[in-house]
């Protein structure tokens, strides 16, 4: 179903070299749960931005649907604020013009049939507007439990013309057998390469440019398993609360919202085989090797935390009880970290310590790889001499850095380390795409690479369910961090554990 | 973009290769021990040769390009009529990144007299080592001459708006010429883009006329006889028909990163000319 039928360069001869062939074919997208933040902050301000770039199909639309009552008029209206508000580009009128005019909203929850015929009828008047030909991307941007009725539904009302691709939004699920039902019933009705499950980390730049590093260089892959590297630790810390997301939170906590997501994938890309090939299955047959090589951790090498009242920047900070909506009494996780073992002949015994938080002194998502020790210290003093340490910054300051010991100038060999930066501004002086641009792009494009697969999905959840199931069987301490420090004090003997 | 943090500067009427290295290392750490880490970050040496009628035009371009591609640029102006002897000026651009100093370097070199005959001699010691080496030439070249032929030498690519030229599509073929020696990027085809990237999406349909500046609209032609063997007649006009209004500096910066030869341009080239 999913064929790539942009004009090939074969069929076309002036296609070639001109660049433009990442250009989608025709077709609708379709958003559903199109009132919320998700579509205001990010899925709008992407497809502006794809619409400057003249990235989007020449014959494309735009259908918004959620439970809001609102016309067409209120909704795009919504969303020119919010591209104004959240677009990372200058804001162009008569670009947002042509985007709004291949806009249209319906109000219903897509449960009933009369909502149901008046978006199919709104959809075949959008291919016969806008030449779409029955082309559908559907975005379901919604909350897990109206999941599986709209893809029961969609699938039951799939489009006889054109192709028909999912884009679904986490969590998908919410443990894994409730993500096992969600594949099942996607399977009955949609084709693997149909379904595209968002992990939105996978879409930015600088998560692709770690296998740039591991797979463009000569220099790192040689080094890069047990031999000569300590161990490895991935950080996704945030410095914000939980932003009036109480009734989600309080469900899904940090090891549902970052850990069995975002966490996992970057242990997956950072430890997987070199690929035969940069293509979607290859890809991704690579990272399930490293998500079924996980073992489960002793639950004493997993560390769970709840942040308590504290300070972010001089300013004070309510602790996650005193959250609107959320209980007093709650146990839900802020703070999660785990030393982890991938079993395989490339990681045996070589930790990977991961950890995410809210509330944390900073912003930031990191991966450092901390090479062993030289075998012999040589030199005089070499107190202040650390180990080789790279890091990968996904996030803010994107780039690498490499710590390297070199020798004081002066008498003597005194050794210290210092800092070798590339910073990826500096070296590309070119706002970095947003990961929803590319996504929704690649979407509509029929690549899958940066998406995940349900098989992976799967893996994943089964490490949650066993983490998740020890935690139940004691009661924690809650809070045990204040915010604005870097968690639990017991995250930090993670690292030195078996030492 | 960032704003620029600070410009750092030194010159010397008379200046010998291992001064202007010294001064780039001085300038390089003297605002690195008020704060703020200055990084240098560098993917390519920059290398033109403008001659005087170009010179303000190149810089109004370099102002632009600084920011965009961090390099260190060799600006070469040659005064053949002037007394023998080198001016230097050397500058240090840093902006604002990340609460970071990031910094481009800009040597402007007057080549003067009979120091204007051995370019390389003089560009070669300050490139920077194991990076790719671009060499904007301004205006038309003089093809056979042993300046070009020099500089050829030590560059990865050479970059030219053949619209700058007096006489396309009759001096394409000399160009063409140099397919085999250099890669070449040509700013005007780059113009060109879009009008072509409009001419594919009306595939199969082919015009049997166009109409565009000389240089674009011969490129244009070119690639239509060589990618679809088209019968194609042009005529001229002043306007592109398709313009994305790129300014000077943001076309010199995509030809800053495009590698290797481009054997659709080359055959562009080829066929830009009468039969």
């Amino acid at each position: 179903m999913a064929t790539q039928s942009i004009t090939t360069e074969t069929e076309n001869p002036l296609l070639e070299g001109l660049g433009i062939r990442r250009r989608p074919e025709p077709c609708v997208l379709t958003i559903f749960g199109a009132s919320g933040d998700l579509t205001k902050r990010k899925i709008f301000p992407a497809l502006y931005s794809l619409a400057l770039r003249d990235l989007l199909p020449e014959q494309f639309a735009v259908l918004g649907i959620a439970r809001t009552e609102q016309n067409t008029d209120d909704f795009v209206h919504a969303m020119e604020a919010a591209v104004r508000e959240f677009g990372r580009d200058d804001f162009k009128q008569e670009v947002w013009d042509e985007l709004a005019r291949r806009t249209r909203y319906v109000p219903t929850d897509f449960a009933d049939e009369e909502g149901q015929n008046r978006v199919a009828r709104c959809l075949t008047e959008l291919d016969e507007e806008q030449g779409t030909r029955g082309n559908r991307v559907y975005y379901l941007a919604v909350p897990p439990e109206a999941m599986p009725k709209l893809v029961e539904e969609l699938g039951e009302r799939r489009a006889t013309t054109g192709w028909t691709r999912l884009i679904i939004e986490k969590p998908f699920g919410h443990d894994g057998a409730s993500a096992r039902a969600l594949n099942e019933l996607l399977s009955r009705r949609f084709t693997e390469d149909e379904v595209f499950r968002i992990d939105h980390y996978l879409g930015k730049d600088t998560v692709q440019n770690l296998l740039a590093l591991r797979f463009a260089n000569g220099i790192f892959e040689p080094i890069w398993n047990r031999q000569f590297i300590d161990h490895v630790q991935i950080t996704v810390a945030e410095s914000i609360g939980i932003e009036g997301r109480a009734g989600y939170y309080e469900n899904a906590g940090a090891i549902r919202d970052v850990f069995q997501n975002h966490l996992l994938q970057l242990v997956a890309l950072t430890a997987m085989e070199p690929p035969i090939d940069y293509t979607a299955d290859a890809i991704r047959n690579e990272k399930l090797k490293v998500l079924k090589g996980i073992a489960t951790p002793d639950p004493q090498l997993v560390v769970r935390g709840q942040y308590g009242p504290g300070f972010i920047e001089g300013e004070p900070a309510a602790g996650y009880r005193e959250e609107p909506g959320v209980a007093p009494d709650s146990e839900t996780e802020t703070f999660v970290a785990a030393r982890l073992e991938v079993e395989n002949w490339r990681w045996a015994d070589t930790p990977f310590i991961v950890r995410t938080g809210k509330r944390l002194p900073r912003r930031e998502t990191t991966i450092a790889i901390q090479f062993k020790r030289v075998p012999h210290p040589l030199f005089e003093d070499a107190s202040d001499l650390r180990p080789n340490l790279l890091v990968v910054h996904i996030q803010p300051n994107e780039g690498v850095s490499l710590a390297i010991g070199a020798k004081v100038p002066g008498e003597g060999m005194r050794v210290r380390t210092v800092h070798m930066d590339f910073l990826y501004g500096g070296a590309f002086r070119m706002g970095l795409p947003e990961a929803y641009e590319r996504l929704i792009l690649d979407a509509m494009l029929g690549d899958a690479t940066l998406f995940t697969r349900a098989d992976e999905i799967e893996e994943q959840w089964a490490l949650v369910d066993a983490i998740v199931a020890a935690w139940r069987r004691d009661r924690p301490s809650f809070p045990n961090y204040a915010a604005g420090t870097w968690g639990p004090r017991t995250a930090e003997e993670l690292v030195e554990w078996h030492r | 973009m960032a704003s620029i943090a600070h410009i750092d500067e030194w010159s010397d009427e008379c200046a010998t290769v291992s001064e202007i290295e010294q001064a780039l290392i001085e300038l390089r750490l003297r605002r690195g021990f008020e704060g703020k880490r200055n990084l240098r970050t560098t993917m390519l040496t920059h290398l033109a040769w403008v001659p005087q009628e170009w010179q303000q035009a190149a810089t109004e371009t370099l102002a632009g390009l600084a920011e965009r591609h961090p390099s260190r640029t060799v600006l070469l102006f040659p005064e053949p009529d002037a007394n023998d002897g080198v001016a230097a000026r050397v500058l240090l651009e840093c902006y604002d990144v990340a609460g970071r100093h990031l910094c481009n370097e800009v040597v402007e070199l007057r080549l003067r007299g009979a120091r204007t005959r051995a370019p390389a001699s003089i560009a070669l010691p300050l490139v920077l080592p194991d990076l790719p080496i671009f060499l904007r030439w301004r205006g038309r070249p003089e093809f056979d001459s042993p300046m070009l032929s020099q500089l050829l030498d030590m560059v990865d690519r050479l970059v030219v708006d053949s619209a700058e030229w007096p006489d396309v599509p009759g001096a394409y073929v000399e160009l063409a010429r140099l397919f085999d020696r250099v890669a070449v990027s040509d700013i005007a085809w780059r113009r060109s883009l879009a009008w072509r990237a409009s001419l594919a999406r009306r595939w199969p349909e082919l015009p049997h006329r166009i109409a565009g500046p000389p240089a674009e609209a011969a490129l244009v032609a070119g690639w239509l006889r060589s990618r679809a063997a088209a019968a194609i007649a042009v005529e001229r006009a002043e306007e592109l028909p398709f313009d994305e209004r790129l300014d000077p500096s943001e076309l010199l910066s995509e030809q800053l990163d495009v590698f290797g030869r481009d054997p659709i341009y080359e055959a562009a080239v080829s066929s830009a000319g009468p039969p």
